[in-house]
């Protein structure tokens, strides 16, 4: 690259920067400088310390948490970012299982008035997060559209009460919150799929199957994973949405940081726990790109 | 420090501790630590409220003198607003209860108050000028409002009789009960699971350290287990008992009036091991930015006696004027059975003000039990 170009790239980059800056690497800072403070009373000690971290750790008595044992002396932490883990797991792979199959009907099958279909697609995010999320409680709810639905077509006779407050209402919102985020990015990269290459190994004798398997489908790939990120990592910390279809059963480790922070008054506590969160987050992330073999793959895709 | 030095010289870890936190604080870090500096007055009335207060009927001579509803930020309890507060949220006016006022005099967030500058003071009931709560340590920190109780409002067509017979608390840690009770989310589930286990509210209020965490374990675990839900917002449990989705949940007065209004066959139980009561009113916090003319004007219109008559009639609670009384519906005061809040408070259990370290450690054991919960 040119120095030229470099400079102008440079300088495309900059007011994004300058804004990440500002509203992403300050606040991470802050919460970087909080975790090594401690809480006494209503003050804060401002003295370095790594207690908080400490206390994240330290061995004890533990709980036995689905057979899975958690011998921390402060065990609620490691439990919930497990928990969350395993929820946003879950939600992600409904995501993608229900965005890949719209995404390709997208790119291969709409022909004419694409933009209407993507405009369509969009259609949900013209409503708050918010107001999706609340609208799963009414869906979902003890005289919600799916129980009353079911006890006017004589199924039941009592409502379901297992819909509601509990860490499967919290996976359904999360994948429906977040569907259209991952459609976005498999569709472009379908859609950027040279068409030669599909009609290239038909002429060569694959079957539909077998062209899907080798070629479609290591193609979308890098849309895929980009998808697969962009829902797994919001969604591990996500707290509207356990907070309000969730119940206690439902809480994942974003309501822990807003707790510790808005409830138990230990700022520098919840700091730690939201830093520890970040770093477990970027290591699987990382684990996952390294598994999948991103790298070799972006080489050979271009 | 020019930005390149101040970089070059953190990167060779040059930079001096109070340099760094010089600098952490122009981010806002030090936003809940630093010492607050005295504000301007000027900007709009802000007040910390319950759910439901939120609305003109409770401050009209406010309304009528300033032309506008004042800013609300609604909090589901206390301490939840303790912490927005100490976080850096500039609120004027709050409105605590006798039970946890001490805990803003003890941040030092509360400001005295003048009573003087209150038109309606001289008409509170003497008993509440005076109240623990109202006054401490010499100073009136809060200017009592509204009163009432807590206890189990049920759907009386729903539950089993025996409970109607003989209501108990227990049926917020009774498997049979299991997802059709809502407990409020409040660490008095621990507290009031130790009184169904025969402990004094006396004692239970104060728990801590190991008994604390023996409670936790027996009792708030059963109550986060059993509960529905654990409400924060009135107006949710107030919905899932007019659906029938709960038939019992820990409620104040205005609930069983407005559902009872709705038609909904709904009672007030007093249980065995008591009736709580309790009695709240607004302080004025330091925190704020608005004129504190426009506060007291807020509080006194609490204290008016049109607001008192709105209050009984509309959710059932007491109110701190006299005149009030003599003003409502008397229909409605008498439905209330009790027009006097020294009788309310002798009939049923005060609540009462655990230390700071008791009530810090007891917020983080519920905290705890509930995000344990599978």
């Amino acid at each position: 690259m040119s120095a030229g170009s470099t400079r102008t790239g440079l300088s495309l980059l900059s007011p994004a920067f300058l804004v990440m800056a500002a509203t992403l690497l300050a606040p991470v800072v802050a919460l970087v400088v909080m975790s090594f403070w401690s809480q006494s009373g209503f003050d804060i000690d401002r003295s370095f310390t790594l207690k908080n971290y400490a206390r994240l750790v330290e061995p004890g008595e533990g709980v036995v948490w689905y057979g899975i044992r958690f011998p921390f002396a402060y065990p609620v932490p490691a439990v919930l970012m497990i928990k969350s883990l395993a929820m946003s797991f879950v939600a992600t792979i409904c995501v993608i299982g229900l965005a890949w199959p719209m995404a390709y009907f997208l790119a291969f099958r709409v022909i004419r008035n694409k933009a209407m279909w993507i405009i369509l697609l969009t259609i949900p995010f013209w409503t708050s997060y918010l107001l999706r999320v609340f609208s799963w409680k009414i869906v979902l709810g003890f005289n919600g559209a799916i129980n009353s639905g079911l006890m006017w077509l004589g199924m039941i006779k009592e409502p379901l009460e297992f819909l509601l407050y509990n860490p499967v209402a919290v996976m359904i919102t999360l994948a429906h919150s977040w569907i259209a985020f991952a459609v976005l990015p498999i569709y472009v990269s379908l859609e950027k799929i040279d068409r030669s290459l599909l009609e290239a190994a038909s002429d060569l004798g694959d079957s539909r199957w077998t062209r899907f398997r080798r070629v479609t489908l290591p193609l979308s790939m890098p849309g895929t994973i980009a998808a697969t990120l962009l829902v797994f990592i919001p969604t591990v910390g996500d707290y509207v949405t356990p907070t309000l279809v969730g119940g206690p059963g439902g809480m994942m480790i974003g309501s822990l940081v807003q707790q510790l922070f808005l409830r138990q008054d230990n700022a520098p506590l919840g700091a730690a726990v939201s830093i520890v969160m970040m770093l477990i987050i970027a290591a699987l992330v990382g684990l996952f790109l390294w598994l999948i073999g991103y790298a070799r793959m972006r080489k050979r895709i271009g | 420090m020019q930005r390149v030095k101040f970089i070059d010289r953190m990167a060779q870890g040059k930079l001096t501790r109070r340099e760094m936190l010089q600098s952490a604080g122009a981010f806002g870090v030090g936003l809940a630590a630093l010492p607050r500096k005295a504000k301007a007055a000027g900007g709009p009335l802000t007040c910390l409220e319950w759910g439901g207060y939120d609305e003109e009927g409770y401050i009209g001579s406010y309304v009528a003198k300033h032309g506008a509803l004042p800013d609300f930020s609604i909090f589901s309890g206390e301490e939840e607003a303790l912490a927005k507060v100490r976080a850096g949220f500039a609120a004027d006016v709050m409105h605590p209860c006798n039970y946890s006022v001490s805990r803003f005099v003890n941040a030092g967030l509360a400001k005295e108050i003048d009573t003087a500058r209150l038109s309606n003071w001289a008409d509170v009931f003497p008993s509440l000028q005076t109240a623990e709560g109202v006054v401490l340590d010499g100073k009136v920190v809060m200017a009592p409002a509204d009163w009432g109780n807590s206890s189990i409002a049920y759907r009386s067509d729903l539950i089993d009789p025996a409970f109607a017979a003989d209501p108990s608390w227990s049926i917020f840690y009774d498997e049979a009960y299991s997802g059709k009770v809502s407990m409020l989310d409040n660490e008095l589930v621990i507290q009031i699971g130790a009184m169904v286990g025969g402990m004094p509210y006396g004692e239970a209020y104060n728990l801590s350290g190991d008994a604390l965490a023996a409670a936790a374990k027996d009792w708030g675990t059963k109550g986060v287990n059993v509960s529905r839900f654990l409400w924060t917002d009135a107006s949710e449990v107030q919905q899932a008992m007019a659906s029938g989705e709960i038939v019992a949940a820990y409620a104040w007065n205005d609930l069983v009036k407005n559902l009872k209004a709705e038609g909904i066959p709904v009672e007030y139980a007093v249980p065995k091991e008591g009736m709580f009561t309790w009695f709240c009113g607004l302080t004025l916090l330091n925190s704020g930015k608005a004129d504190e003319a426009l506060a007291y004007d807020f509080i006194d219109a609490w204290l008016s006696p049109e607001t008192g008559k709105y209050l009984i009639e509309a959710s059932g609670y007491g109110h701190a004027n006299r005149k009030s009384f003599e003003i409502a519906d008397p229909a409605e005061v008498a439905a209330m059975g009790i027009s006097d809040p020294d009788a309310l408070m002798a009939s049923a259990v005060l609540f009462l003000t655990p230390t700071d370290e008791v009530q810090v450690e007891q917020n983080r054991v519920w905290g705890d039990i509930k995000a344990l919960k599978m």
